[in-house]
């Protein structure tokens, strides 16, 4: 693996270029951590579950909005981490391949629970169920809670119609906020290929959200 | 969708400022510029993915996901042995049987090569018949049952 991002002099051309190498998660700090708890280190392991565990919850609780489940969830993101560490490879840093595994999982869960309701309950404040429960008919029933809800459930419905790579790079994108450079040294591919994956996993939403909009029941969540 | 557009999409839908020769082509291709409207429509829908508040772990979380990783772990042959007891009494009368029949198998071979030293027809017929009459006399001579 390479250092990180430098400027190297090329003699034949007589100018400078930019190379970006890769960066070398095995051997940072992070990556220590990580081999001693793939050899079986139990505290290392720990230390990897406090250090995510925050960021964790939060990736799980802008997907599944019941607050029940958001723990329940994060064990077995946990769990998965647990089992699967043997298997890192190091190509991505770690908070990305957990990512992954929280993103998967959350989509495993969505699936089996099956939920099509655009309201859930258990996540109204007490002011908002009231207001839900007490509302006169009117022309416009739609409220800014419903509304939100509404959106949410929208785009996961979208995100179910993309494979799991396209998916986390959309979310990575779109709701972390990562630039393609940063997604492109997290994920340990090129830039120009991060694009392409990209556009072509918006082009799905695009087509996904035309049959939604034309047929709401057709698109499975 | 035209490459110009392409190499800046992902700036564009961030909100970075683009590149003149992008603008210009989006002002006048009609075609890139209904799919980037599009793809920016979805783009602002991802907000609603961000986690409405923060959500802190129990105090007892880490506990819970020892439990679970316990409870997950794959099981070896001999805790199968040892913590299930009625796979395991199958397992040992299985083995007994196992050796019970090879040792009979074994013993009763055994018995049909030691049936007493060999009678003199026996070694005369084992002997080549090109041997003299003195060997079978010999023979028949010696003979002890």
């Amino acid at each position: 693996m390479g250092s990180l991002t430098g400027a190297l002099p090329l003699p034949a051309f007589g100018g400078r270029v930019v190379v970006k190498t890769r960066v070398d998660y095995q051997n940072s700090q992070e990556g220590a951590l990580v081999r001693r708890a793939q050899s079986g280190d139990e505290a290392a392991f720990r230390e990897i579950v406090e250090h995510y565990q925050s960021k964790v919850f939060s990736i799980i609780h802008g997907i599944v909005r019941q607050r029940n489940d958001v723990e329940d969830i994060a064990q077995q993101v946990f769990a998965k981490v647990y089992f699967s560490l043997r298997n890192f490879d190091f190509r991505s840093s770690l908070i990305t391949w957990i990512y992954k595994i929280t993103v998967n999982e959350c989509f495993d869960y969505l699936r089996k629970k099956k939920v099509r309701k655009l309201v859930y309950e258990s996540d109204l404040s007490e002011d908002e169920v009231r207001r839900v429960e007490n509302t006169e008919p009117s022309v416009d029933r739609t409220t800014p809670a419903d509304e939100s809800l509404a959106r949410h459930d929208y785009v996961l419905k979208l995100l179910a119609r993309v494979s799991e790579e396209e998916r986390n790079l959309l979310m990575l994108k779109e709701v972390e906020g990562h630039s393609v450079e940063e997604l492109a040294e997290m994920t340990g591919m090129n830039e120009n290929t991060i694009k392409v994956k990209l556009f072509r996993a918006r082009q799905k939403l695009v087509k996904a959200a035309q049959r939604l909009d034309r047929a709401p029941g057709l698109v499975a969540g | 969708m035209h490459q110009v557009i392409l190499d800046r999409l992902e700036e564009h839908l961030s909100g970075s400022p683009c590149s003149r020769e992008f603008t210009a082509h989006l002002e006048s291709c009609e075609e890139c510029r209904a799919e980037v409207r599009e793809m920016q429509d979805l783009s602002g829908v991802f907000a609603a993915l961000r986690a409405p508040e923060a959500l802190n772990p129990s105090p007892g979380f880490y506990a819970q996901v020892s439990r679970r990783v316990e409870a997950q772990r794959p099981r070896s042959l001999w805790s199968f042995v040892w913590l299930e007891p009625a796979f395991g009494r199958r397992v040992a009368f299985a083995s007994l049987m196992t050796l019970a029949i090879l040792g009979s198998y074994l013993i009763t071979r055994e018995t049909e090569y030691s049936a007493g030293p060999p009678r003199p027809e026996v070694i005369m017929a084992q002997q080549s018949p090109a041997d003299n009459q003195d060997t079978i006399l010999a023979t028949l001579a010696s003979y002890e049952p």
